[in-house]
């Protein structure tokens, strides 16, 4: 009797790489965190063959959920031939064999690192997120036991006081990406480090978020239709970046999110972040209607002025 | 009765008011050690009580169970507000209990550290807890940072620094700012003159005077200092080994004492 | 060109690990045994630290890197990950381990004795040069001793125990199934004590030093002594699950150490108190400063060296390089996001608010 003859037949890896005890915690994870909007759900993180903080996270969420049905999109920065995003989406389609796009709408999970895609979402999709730091207190409690009992308590004083400090201090809001928000009027989350100008997509989306930090092991979720309000002042209202004044140098569009690329002589270039979108522009493809017309007006009446 | 407590002058009411505040039958050990044994007070509205006694007298553990902070192992707590008429304090869950001590007392603890962030802004300190209240103007939070701050004879112009950089004094002013700025019913002050310079000390006193008159809340003030505790009580409570041992008008208990502990106290001190 | 921008960036990162690869030098079988054969504390260090004994395999894992240790530990976790349980072994106790190395700096000398084992402790530093200069590798045998070391040693906490100088201790007999594990459960604080122990056996080697440097040099009110230090070789027992016996799949090298400090206890009856740490593989560095971190992570003081929190969230080597590393991911639109608002800020006009 030998341990190989009590062993399994050895197999290279299950369908979509996580044994079937990891895919079912991370589903009823799932769930719990679809029930509770906002609320961080511990979860077992598994090692995968990816370095933590590079995704995996993201990456065990999307596993858990992709069939062979599927068609996933990987965007790193918005861009899907970023390296990081390429080398997710080659490890997803290895070991599921599934379809893979640039396409947002043609996509049923949208794996994500720090933007939304500039076409409207719809009910059937799937939006997940990868997430470095779950904890939107961190900034002003560390220790992570403490920031739990916060949550409990719905004490978010520290967070209000943070915004009220940088107006007293820089007379704005300079809160960058990860903006607190507040979900279906009770937990504050971190949206993950996407710019003001993505989270207004969250509010009331027809699709669902899923967001997953796979080295901290939270993951927490957005439902459809569920309201999600950056934590603002009513005198001070909330405002995205303001880029009213480039135009994507390849595209001519406004009113979407631009990387600034600096130039020899000094000055910047400007170009679409979302490369899928952009790619549809330059083919002459239909692209979907914008959260963001090409005014800069939102798609709903959310909460965004002027 | 209801009673209502606004920031304006009442006309002085008899006694045959309900009283504000009532604990009965108190106790609180730690381990071996009975910290409070069988308390019972009353508070009435624009009252001024002073609590004094030695260290190892309980008066600090009988503040942190009026501020909600501890559950005692036995005894009942009423504050005569709105929506809480007749329940035990004691008894509520952790949000009720914390939602009184938001909106309806303030604390002023001998410590500041203990009550104020020492690196945020003053204003902040006290905007912090309007913000937890409800309040989502900037402007108005400025706006009432900067008037409980002035009512608290606090500089303005240093409004914005942290309490870290400011003088004891001025500390103490940041927590009293707090401690008012939503006009609670009940004010507990620990030992909010101690430690201060003694000139420092009489302007705070005088502070507190002002802000009874003005905004008629009631306090409880503890303090071993008999001075202080003259100065700015009606009535007086002494307290020994977690008991209380005598109770009266300020004089009568100052000039005539009746316990010879607080005879001890008296002629010790004064 | 950006890393980043135009077609190709699948192309570029498959090139990369192609050109880390082809500068490595070919990978085969015959390097990968070369490494198992003259790295063996190499060996156990990724081993304990990817809690996963498989000394071929870590062996390829530190080949297929060219030796970049948390590489190589991610790579048998990634693998482990992916492997079924089959059972669980039995409990062992140390006096049923075979002891190679066994010394305790509490006593002179103590039943079973001092044994130093092979050990580099009291060798003197010095390059063997003759090695590559003369291609010499003359060496002196080890003499056999007149009496042969015990293979296995009575544990002196027993000792110590007997004399009331521990408190005394209640094994613990929760069954296999239901033990605590960090691999299979979010680590939640307070953390059961079982996690606290996973999460020390796999640790990061050098964070765990450090922080356990931190703690001797004074930032713990504690002066340490080893009470013990092991090296050893723990018999894998498992249950046949048809016949029911038990029987030995082999043996595999474990590490442990107790550190104690006197004056522990109530003022009238002070005691002893004691850490303990262990690992797979030999790995003395890391138990000891383990050990104390252990004993330390029981006490109230809020210095980050005893928090649980701190000492086992920064010391996890897959997480605190993944993280590090990660770094060098692009960062621009959140670059972009606080460059804007810092802009904004400059031009004094577009105030907000007033102060």
């Amino acid at each position: 009797m030998t341990v190989a003859q009590l062993a399994q037949p050895w197999q290279d890896h299950s369908y979509a790489f996580l044994d079937e005890s990891a895919k079912r915690e991370l589903r009823r994870k799932t769930l719990k965190a679809i029930a509770l909007p906002g609320y961080q759900v511990p979860y077992a993180s598994r090692e995968v063959p990816i370095a933590r903080g590079w995704g995996t996270g993201g990456l065990q969420v999307t596993l858990s959920l992709v069939g062979p049905d599927d068609v996933v999109k990987v965007i790193d920065q918005g861009a899907d031939d970023s390296v990081n995003a390429a080398n997710l989406r080659r490890f997803v389609a290895r070991m599921t064999g599934v379809k893979t796009t640039t396409d947002a709408l043609a996509a049923t999970l949208i794996q994500s690192r720090h933007r939304i895609p500039e076409e409207v979402l719809r009910a059937e999709q799937a939006l997940i997120l990868q997430v470095p730091d779950p904890e939107p207190l961190r900034e002003v409690e560390p220790d992570i036991s403490v920031a739990r009992q916060m949550h409990a308590d719905a004490d978010y004083g520290l967070s209000w006081l943070l915004l009220y400090e940088q107006l007293v201090r820089y007379r704005r809001i300079i809160q960058g990406d990860s903006y607190p928000a507040l979900v279906h009027g009770r937990y504050v989350m971190s949206p993950s480090p996407i710019p003001r100008w993505d989270l207004p997509k969250l509010h009331h989306s027809a699709h669902l978020t899923l967001l997953s930090a796979g080295r901290e092991k939270r993951l927490y979720a957005v439902p459809p239709y569920t309201e999600v309000r950056p934590l603002e002042f009513d005198d001070v209202p909330y405002r995205v970046e303001d880029q009213r004044a480039f135009a994507c140098f390849r595209t001519g569009v406004r009113n979407k999110f631009l990387n600034e690329l600096p130039q020899g002589d000094g000055s910047s270039r400007y170009e679409l972040s979302d490369s899928g979108y952009a790619e549809k522009l330059l083919r002459g493809d239909l692209a979907g209607p914008t959260y963001f017309d090409s005014e800069g007006k939102f798609y709903h009446d959310g909460y965004l002025q002027g | 009765m209801t009673v209502t407590y606004r920031a304006e002058l009442l006309p002085p009411a008899l006694v045959a008011e309900r009283p504000l505040l009532s604990i009965s039958g108190v106790s609180k050990r730690y381990g071996a050690v009975r910290a409070l044994t069988d308390v019972a007070l009353e508070l009435y509205p624009r009252e001024v009580l002073g609590v004094v006694g030695e260290s190892g007298s309980g008066k600090s553990t009988l503040l942190r169970l009026l501020n909600l902070q501890e559950d005692p192992d036995a005894g009942s707590y009423s504050l005569e507000l709105p929506a809480y008429q007749g329940a035990n304090l004691f008894s509520l869950g952790r949000f009720a209990k914390r939602e009184l001590r938001v909106q309806h007392i303030g604390i002023v603890y001998q410590n500041p550290y203990q009550g104020l962030r020492m690196n945020n802004t003053s204003s902040g300190n006290v905007a912090e807890r309007l913000v937890v209240a409800g309040e989502r103007s900037f402007a108005r939070l400025r706006q009432a940072a900067r008037s409980s701050l002035a009512a608290s004879e606090f500089p303005l112009e240093r409004m914005d620094a942290p309490p870290l950089e400011l003088s004891g004094g001025m500390q103490q002013r940041v927590q009293l700012a707090k401690a008012i700025a939503l006009q609670p019913a009940l004010l507990l002050l620990d030992e909010p003159t101690t430690g201060l310079d003694v000139s420092v000390q009489a302007l705070v006193i005088d502070t507190l005077r002002r802000l009874r008159r003005e905004l008629g809340i009631a306090m409880l003030v503890v303090s071993h200092d008999l001075g202080v505790i003259r100065t700015l009580s009606d009535r007086v409570v002494v307290m020994r080994h977690g008991r209380m041992v005598e109770m009266g008008l300020v004089d009568q208990v100052l000039e005539d004492p009746q316990h010879p502990y607080t005879q001890q106290l008296v002629h010790a001190k004064l | 060109m950006a890393y980043v921008a135009a077609r190709g960036g699948e192309q570029a990162i498959q090139e990369a690990e192609r050109l880390y690869h082809e500068l490595l030098g070919g990978l085969s079988p015959e390097r990968v045994r070369a490494v198992q054969e003259a790295l063996p504390y190499l060996l156990d260090r990724v081993m304990g630290e990817a809690s996963l004994y498989a000394p071929e395999l870590a062996a390829l894992a530190l080949a297929q890197t060219g030796g970049e240790l948390y590489e190589a530990v991610l790579l048998l976790r990634a693998f482990r990950t992916t492997q079924p349980r089959l059972g669980y072994a039995e409990v062992i106790e140390q006096d049923r381990v075979l002891t190679l190395r066994r010394i305790s700096a509490a006593f002179k000398d103590l039943p079973g004795g001092q044994v130093l084992g092979p050990t580099l402790d009291y060798s003197h530093r010095v390059l063997r040069l003759e090695v590559v200069k003369d291609g010499s590798t003359a060496r002196e045998a080890a003499a056999a001793a007149p009496m042969p070391a015990p293979s296995h040693y009575p544990a002196l906490a027993a000792w110590q125990r007997e004399a009331g100088l521990l408190p005394p201790h209640t094994l613990d007999v929760t069954p296999a199934e239901e033990i605590p594990d960090l691999t299979r459960e979010p680590l939640l604080f307070p953390a059961p004590r079982a996690h606290q122990l996973q999460g020390l056996a796999r640790g990061d080697t050098g964070g765990i030093l450090t922080l356990g440097y931190a703690d001797m040099r004074g930032y713990g009110l504690t002066h340490p002594t080893i009470n013990e230090m092991r090296l050893g070789e723990a018999e894998v027992i498992l249950t046949h699950p048809g016949t029911g016996a038990a029987f030995s799949a082999g043996r595999v090298r474990v590490s442990q150490a107790e550190i104690v400090t006197t004056f522990a206890g109530s003022n009238e009856t002070p005691q002893l108190k004691l850490g303990f740490a262990a690992t797979l593989g030999w790995n003395e560095v890391k138990v000891i400063a383990a050990a104390m971190l252990e004993l330390n992570m029981r006490s109230p003081e809020a210095h980050p060296a005893h928090t649980a929190e701190f000492v086992l969230y920064h010391t996890e080597p897959v997480e605190a390089s993944g993280f590090c590393i990660h770094y060098k991911l692009p960062h621009y639109v959140t670059f972009q996001s606080s460059l804007e608002a810092m802009r904004r800020v400059r031009e004094p006009q577009s105030a907000e608010v007033e102060r």
